[in-house]
């Protein structure tokens, strides 16, 4: 149905989003994104603190909806999904990765893992938790399986965050500034972590401050006061 | 989200709550051990008062000869009433007639007068005197005994006294197995009573002692009911029975009367009931306090958990499961709550009846028990109380936890995710 390469992951048309301040004038928080993001791309976002990144970053996510547009995710128009569709949705297509890891820190590194699969209720919980081993396994994490967030290291609760990312096996993968908690050097792992999912297929959005970590995406979007700046990808 | 799972994380973030959930949680566990409490004793309560109410003798109807007579309940107090009268006496006739009656238990006719009485060398000139069937009337007597015993089949000429004979009339104690000379016969004193002011003695010596009386006449006829609930029934049932037997065909010729006891009846069912009322009362507040506590904690466990709720949110976890997981988690607070509650409630009521045991014992030396020992005496914990208690617990919780549990599902999933 959909060509590997010339697909459309994403797509955003004309999307506003403002915050009402009551007395205030509204704050426009993003205003007119034209976007499209093809399946298997690696894009890096980039602008200066409060441009609206984030904010961005959340409607692709399908976490928020715009006050104007359309986000399109799967051939659905997310402003017309009930709450309860938007969370599947999540479940199903994105693997999120958060600058503060974002682990529930009362469970495992395991039960971490295994949250998403059995919030979507596809797998059995043995198969969830073999799935969820594996993931652990390959970041390197086999010997923390148990460990809660707070008896891990920084580097650590991040390479449980992307194997949380990756439970249901997602199309789309978001990290918002993955590495701006952690040294150059895990930093640095994580950024090849994301190009080698990347290589085998996933699209990656990422949020980035550092000019160095740049150059693992193959399109740089730039925002400037909620507007992309840079012309967007058409290629 | 299975339910399972959901169950799961609701015990995952209470074995996790803070110290101030875990205090909410000693609230709950006071109110439910007030109510548990307060239940047991209140049935503890209604349990004496029924007893009681036996021994005050509302379960005895008084018959006497001559109309419209005042009765009254037991042997204290109807002393020297029903001593002569002009109109026809009772007979065994008129027993035999009231133990056909339905409701009926036990019939026993009794002689009372007056007599002389000497003890070591004094004289009392006109005693009262109680003629009943040694073998039935430990059924009909409602005192305690201090010492001795009460008549029994076989008796003779043995009596039982009141403490007024038995201490100061005489000026000096007569205790037990002492000699006294009763309208000129010889009897031993084989027990004495804590009240009362009268002597008893089997029927057969009373016809001799008690002159003026007839062959087989009775002074009045006690008789003993099994449900006391059927009281006024029963009085009308023996009214018609004995007017029948009688041979009265015009209840205005009615030569006797039957007492009827439902006037304290209904002061002590009024009492229950103003007890329960009470009782509930407090019951009632305990548990909205209690569920006041639930919701206060679950509000702030929802806020608590707000991060959690965003990144659950963010992975695809429904509404409707954040939902479920909290109520759950409610109810959980509810268990423990009510779990705690009534072993602190069961351990409190065993403490005060203990603490009442010995305040009764002492206090029936003086007489009847007061009502704070009747309330405390005996409380009863019972297996449908526990069960009860702990499930109106969950259910407490669960009912005060849905809206924050409506709450917490409704979090905008960015700005759960932003608190910190
Ligand atoms: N709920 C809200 N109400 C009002 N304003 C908001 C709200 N959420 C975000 N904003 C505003 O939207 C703007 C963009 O925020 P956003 O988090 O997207 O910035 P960002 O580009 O990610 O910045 P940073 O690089 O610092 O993370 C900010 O000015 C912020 O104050
Ligand atoms: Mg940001």
């Amino acid at each position: 149905m959909k060509g590997k390469n010339s697909a459309k992951s994403i797509e955003m048309e004309d999307v506003w989003k403002k915050y009402d301040m009551g007395e205030v004038e509204p704050l426009v928080v993003l205003s007119d994104i034209n976007l499209e993001i093809k399946r298997g791309e690696f894009v890096a976002i980039t602008g200066p603190s409060g441009s609206g990144k984030s904010t961005m970053l959340n409607l692709v996510g399908v976490l928020d909806k715009p006050s104007w547009g359309r986000v399109i995710l799967d051939n659905q128009n997310i402003s017309f999904l009930r709450e309860s569709d938007l969370a599947i949705l999540r479940g199903k297509k994105i693997g999120f990765i958060f600058q503060q890891f974002n682990l529930i820190k009362t469970l495992s590194a395991l039960e971490n893992v295994m949250l998403p699969m059995e919030a979507l209720d596809i797998l059995s919980k043995k198969e969830s938790e073999q799935r969820a081993i594996a993931l652990l396994t390959v970041l390197g994490l086999q010997d923390r399986l148990h460990h809660k967030p707070n008896q891990l290291s920084g580097g650590q609760q991040q390479r449980v965050a992307i194997a949380r990312a990756l439970a249901n096996d997602p199309e789309i993968i978001l990290a918002d500034e993955p590495t701006g908690n952690l040294d150059s050097h895990t930093g640095q792992f994580v950024m090849e972590f994301l190009q080698k999912l990347n290589k085998q297929g996933k699209t990656i959005i990422l949020i980035t401050h550092d000019p160095n970590l740049k150059k693992y995406a193959k399109r740089i979007i730039n925002i400037m006061d909620g507007k992309i700046i840079s012309p967007p990808g058409k290629k | 989200m299975k339910l399972r799972k959901s169950f799961d994380l609701a015990v995952n973030i209470f074995v996790n709550s803070k110290l101030r959930s875990w205090l909410t949680i000693i609230g709950i566990i006071v109110g439910i051990a007030a109510v548990v409490s307060i239940i047991s004793m209140s049935l503890g309560a209604q349990q004496q008062l029924q007893s009681r109410l036996g021994s005050l003798g509302a379960d005895i109807l008084t018959v006497s000869p001559g109309a419209q007579r005042a009765g009254g309940f037991g042997f204290a107090g109807r002393d020297s009433e029903s001593s002569s009268t002009d109109q026809k006496n009772l007979t065994s006739k008129d027993i035999l007639a009231i133990n056909s009656v339905s409701n009926v238990k036990e019939v026993m006719g009794t002689l009372s007068g007056r007599a002389s009485v000497s003890y070591s060398g004094k004289t009392v000139n006109s005693y009262t005197i109680q003629g009943v069937d040694p073998s039935m009337w430990k059924d009909f007597n409602t005192e305690t005994l201090t010492s001795g015993r009460l008549l029994q089949l076989g008796d003779s000429y043995s009596v039982v006294i009141g403490q007024d004979l038995a201490n100061n009339v005489f000026g000096k104690t007569v205790p037990v197995n002492s000699r006294i000379s009763i309208g000129g016969q010889q009897f031993t004193v084989v027990g004495i009573l804590s009240n009362g002011r009268g002597i008893v003695m089997p029927l057969a010596q009373a016809r001799i002692v008690l002159e003026d009386l007839g062959g087989d006449d009775f002074s009045s006829i006690s008789v003993k009911i099994s449900d006391v609930t059927y009281s006024n029934d029963t009085v009308t049932a023996i009214t018609n029975k004995l007017l029948l037997s009688r041979g009265i065909f015009s209840s205005k010729k009615q030569d006797f009367s039957v007492s009827n006891p439902s006037a304290i009846q209904s002061t002590i069912e009024q009492t229950i009931s103003t007890l329960a009322i009470f009782l509930g009362a407090i019951a009632a507040i305990s548990l909205l306090v209690g569920g006041i506590g639930i919701a206060n904690t679950m509000f702030t466990s929802v806020l608590e958990k707000t991060k959690d709720i965003g990144i659950m949110k963010a992975i695809g976890t429904r509404n409707g499961d954040i939902m479920t997981i909290f109520l759950i988690n409610s109810g959980l607070i509810g268990l423990v709550g009510g779990i705690g509650g009534v072993i602190l409630g069961s351990i409190s009521s065993v403490a005060v009846n203990s603490l009442a045991g010995v305040s009764t014992t002492s206090a029936s030396a003086r007489g009847p028990g007061g009502f704070t020992n009747m309330l405390a005496g005996s409380s009863v914990v019972s297996i449908p109380l526990i069960i009860g208690a702990i499930v109106f617990a969950v259910l407490v919780g669960m009912i005060a936890g849905v809206i924050p549990a409506y709450r917490a599902s409704k979090l905008n999933p960015v700005e759960a995710l932003r608190y910190e």
